[in-house]
């Protein structure tokens, strides 16, 4: 699971605007939940799968172009930070995966 | 060089400064990740390819102008985009941008300019289009979608047809926009979208409905942002395949 972000957004629940903190599977919203009530929005993970499956094809397709624009931005950054990069993806892949298939 | 002089084009106003709290750790939700996106990167996707369509002028808040520049580098690359600060007001914002704008619009590039929200971002391409066109045609062009099984307070409902859900991109001819809000600046007044003080002070101006999307949706409510991701992927993330005239979205 991703680090959460907070953004002010109108409750459904209490129909106040308030800090709401958003969690994120790869690149899918996972849960919301009102600071205000505690009101959470979530889609059921194992029920995520396969949108999550189909995001990480356009994830996986899209990638050589997104790390030719970063070369092209930053090129001794992109060097520097590639083989990290490298390194942590299979382990975030799995995280994520994981995340689906037991649940949060 | 062929010498033909450029046609003039519409520019677009991204409104970004008027979303969001101004404390704290919170993110301005066009700011917000939506299918490994920053929300307002949506828009600037949809009107990339579209060569009527020129400068792009990006209002923020003022503590945001690093973070808005880091994100048009990273997704957005190439893309002409001037990113400037805000009013305290979405009035004042519109001034900000159309301001940048003066020297474009006196110079003739630019005939036309769309008003848009940020917080919009599945617009699609074509409603950007129709509206830069009415606007040439008409002075002025708003999208709007009819909201049926509406009810007045009392409970009576409101009869079809009649009650009209605003969209944006509004637009406007450019010069009679400057001249609006030139007039508006000296009156002190405020209005709360940009049609307001077209209708004010520039009358003269015909006010068109064009046809909205059922796509354009506004993150508003925290549902708005999981719908948003599910009409991205039903569109294969393409979002030139949303908005009217698309499959789904008129």
């Amino acid at each position: 699971m991703e680090e959460p972000e907070y953004a002010d957004l109108t409750c459904t629940a209490c129909g106040r605007t308030a800090e709401h903190e958003l969690r994120h599977v790869g690149r899918l919203l996972a849960t919301t939940t009102c600071t205000a009530c505690g009101h959470v929005v979530e889609v059921v993970p194992r029920s995520m799968l396969t949108g999550y499956l189909h995001d990480l094809e356009h994830r996986v397709t899209s990638k050589p172009v997104r790390m030719v624009r970063r070369a092209r931005r930053d090129p001794l950054r992109f060097a520097r930070e590639l083989p990290g990069a490298l390194l942590r993806q299979p382990g975030k892949l799995l995280d994520e995966l994981g995340t689906l298939l037991r649940g949060r | 060089m062929t010498g033909q002089p450029t046609p003039p084009r519409a520019a677009l106003v991204l409104l970004a400064a008027g979303t969001g709290s101004r404390t704290g750790h919170r993110t301005n939700k066009v700011f917000l990740p939506l299918a490994g996106r920053r929300v307002f990167v949506w828009t600037l996707d949809a009107t990339a390819h579209d060569p009527g369509i020129g400068p792009v002028v990006l209002v923020v808040r003022a503590d945001e102008v690093e973070a808005a520049q880091a994100v048009l580098a990273r997704e957005a690359p190439g893309r002409d985009v001037r990113v400037v600060v805000g009013g305290a007001s979405r009035h004042a914002s519109e001034w900000s941008a159309v301001q940048e704008l003066l020297p474009s619009i006196e110079q003739g590039e630019v005939d036309v300019v769309l008003i848009h929200d940020a917080a919009r971002p599945l617009s699609g391409p074509r409603l950007f289009r129709d509206v830069a066109d009415a606007a040439r045609r008409h002075g002025g062009a708003v999208p709007g979608r009819r909201q049926p099984g509406l009810l007045h307070r009392d409970g009576l409902a409101v009869r079809a047809g009649e009650a009209v859900g605003v969209q944006t991109p509004q637009g406007f001819t450019a010069r009679e926009l400057v001249g609006a809000y030139r007039a508006a600046a000296e009156a002190g007044f405020e209005g709360s979208d940009t049609a307001a003080s077209i209708e004010r002070f520039a009358p003269q101006v015909r006010i068109c409905n064009v046809p909205g999307s059922s796509t354009n949706i506004k993150i508003t409510y925290a549902e708005d942002l999981f719908l948003a991701e599910a009409l991205l992927a039903r569109s294969s993330f393409d979002v030139r395949r949303l908005g009217p005239g698309a499959a789904g979205g008129s």
